[in-house]
């Protein structure tokens, strides 16, 4: 299929003796929202890390198609000395964007902010926004909301999916949350401890309005993705 | 305001126990070393040491963070450069001003070189030491995440080095204001041309001990308004540049 962002054989990354990513094979496609679970040091992030290219796999290949990446980092990683509109003019220097994606976040009348002036929930706000004003092909989102509280959370989730509705970016997102994934996700992936593998390959076929976490078809999906995590 | 009721306590403790020594040759009464002061104050001599204090103290800093803030930027970038270099800034470091003092009266005699380079040698280690610590200190999330957005080498350096590091500098600068001064005078004491130390040195040789505390008193308040100015003009540039990198 010519039409994958990221395609990866046989890709084995490790750490000296210890394996980490053992033979994945996967092709994410353009414009699929992609959800990771998997357990703490199974190598979600380190494959984040070699999507993004800040690491190289050991053995097998990965091929990577896209131009413009936006990473959310678990931890904001915002320059403590610079204010909201700073840190996004590191990235970018168009300020027409940044405009409007500090309305998208809700951030607009905090430009002129610290990040140690701001809630968790906007903090990770910033990180987002500063992924989204490079206007990306991929986004990267690495268990972005672990600090956040349940509104917060769903209603950044809620901001990405109505950004996704607009302009259909591929999502790559790693979590350890279930009803994080159901919101978000078309696929989700399972992994076994590590060395991990693939355990499962999930489609997630949800309206809008299913990805409630209250909706029967929100829990039903729920209630098969822990049972496979269980069975593992 | 109780700032100067701590300094009349200071004067009245002073005056107290010199009345019960009773020896002016170790400690004078507050009255004798003000006289001296004023005295100091009427003579030319005077002011023309006290620029040539101020001017190598000025020169020694500027030395200090223009050398030893680069080579602590590149030995905190690079572990190799720092071990290579470590040993030696550790030698520099803890070889005594009287070694040093050999060295320049052989190469320059006496004169103002001798005590610019001591002072120098004195204070870079400090300044070496806490730059590249403040270098292996910079959070290396932001690094990554800088390099994940592709922002270029030298956006990196300025805003995230360098931003990261100027706690560090204004340390660094806030403790060598604190020591220059008693490094310097000592210098100018045993090897220097002009300036408040070879004042002192003349004050000892005649025996006029209320000079020598009156010259003390100069260095003194000397050294604590120039901490106070220095580190308030160097807090609010840095903020400046901060903002504006």
């Amino acid at each position: 299929m010519a039409n994958f962002i990221v395609k990866a054989k046989n890709m084995t990354k490790k750490f000296d003796e210890l394996t980490v990513i053992d033979g994945w094979d996967i092709e994410i496609e353009k414009g699929q929202r992609v959800v990771i679970l998997g357990p703490s040091g199974c190598g979600k992030t380190t494959f984040l890390k070699i999507l993004s290219g800040l690491q190289k796999v050991d053995s097998g290949s990965i091929e990577r198609r896209y131009e413009r990446l936006g990473f959310v980092f678990q931890e904001p990683r915002l320059i403590p000395w610079k204010s909201v509109e700073e840190n996004l003019l590191f990235i970018s220097n168009d300020r027409a964007r940044i405009t409007e994606m500090l309305m998208n976040m809700r951030l607009k009348g905090f430009e002129n902010y610290l990040p140690s002036q701001l809630s968790g929930g906007m903090k990770q706000r910033v990180n987002l926004a500063r992924a989204l004003i490079v206007d990306p092909d991929l986004l990267i989102l690495d268990e972005p909301f672990g600090s956040l509280d349940m509104p917060v959370k769903f209603g950044i989730i809620e901001d990405i999916n109505s950004l996704w509705n607009k302009r259909q970016f591929t999502i790559i997102m790693v979590t350890h949350d279930t009803k994080e994934a159901i919101s978000l996700a078309d696929r989700i992936l399972i992994l076994s401890p590590r060395p991990s593998k693939i355990m499962s390959d999930m489609k997630i076929n949800l309206s809008v309005n299913q990805r409630d976490i209250s909706e029967p078809a929100f829990i039903e999906i729920e209630s098969s993705l822990m049972k496979k995590i269980f069975s593992i | 305001m109780k700032i100067f009721i701590g300094i009349i306590i200071f004067l009245l403790a002073w005056q107290f126990f010199s009345i019960i020594l009773n020896v002016p040759l170790i400690l004078p009464t507050p009255f004798d070393t003000f006289v001296s002061l004023e005295h100091l104050f009427s003579q030319v001599e005077t002011y023309q040491a006290l620029t040539s204090t101020v001017w190598e103290s000025v020169l020694v800093l500027v030395l200090v963070v223009i050398v030893g803030i680069p080579i602590g930027f590149l030995m905190g970038i690079s572990n190799t450069l720092y071990e290579l270099f470590r040993p030696a800034i550790m030698i520099i470091q803890a070889v005594p001003v009287i070694s040093w003092l050999a060295l320049v009266i052989f190469l320059w005699g006496i004169g103002w070189k001798g005590p610019v380079l001591i002072s120098f040698l004195s204070l870079l280690p400090l300044s070496i030491f806490t730059t590249a610590s403040g270098v292996k200190n910079i959070d290396k999330n932001l690094i990554e995440m800088a390099k994940t957005y592709r922002v270029p080498g030298r956006k990196i350096v300025k805003t995230i080095y360098f931003g990261s590091l100027l706690p560090f500098i204004v340390a660094t600068i806030e403790v060598s204001i604190g020591d220059v001064w008693k490094v310097i005078i000592v210098s100018e004491y045993l090897c220097g041309g002009s300036g408040i130390g070879v004042l002192i040195s003349w004050a000892r040789q005649y025996v006029d001990v209320p000079r020598v505390y009156a010259l003390t008193i100069i260095a003194v308040s000397l050294g604590i308004v120039s901490e106070r100015i220095v580190t308030l003009f160097f807090k609010k540039m840095m903020v400046k540049w901060q903002i504006s990198s």
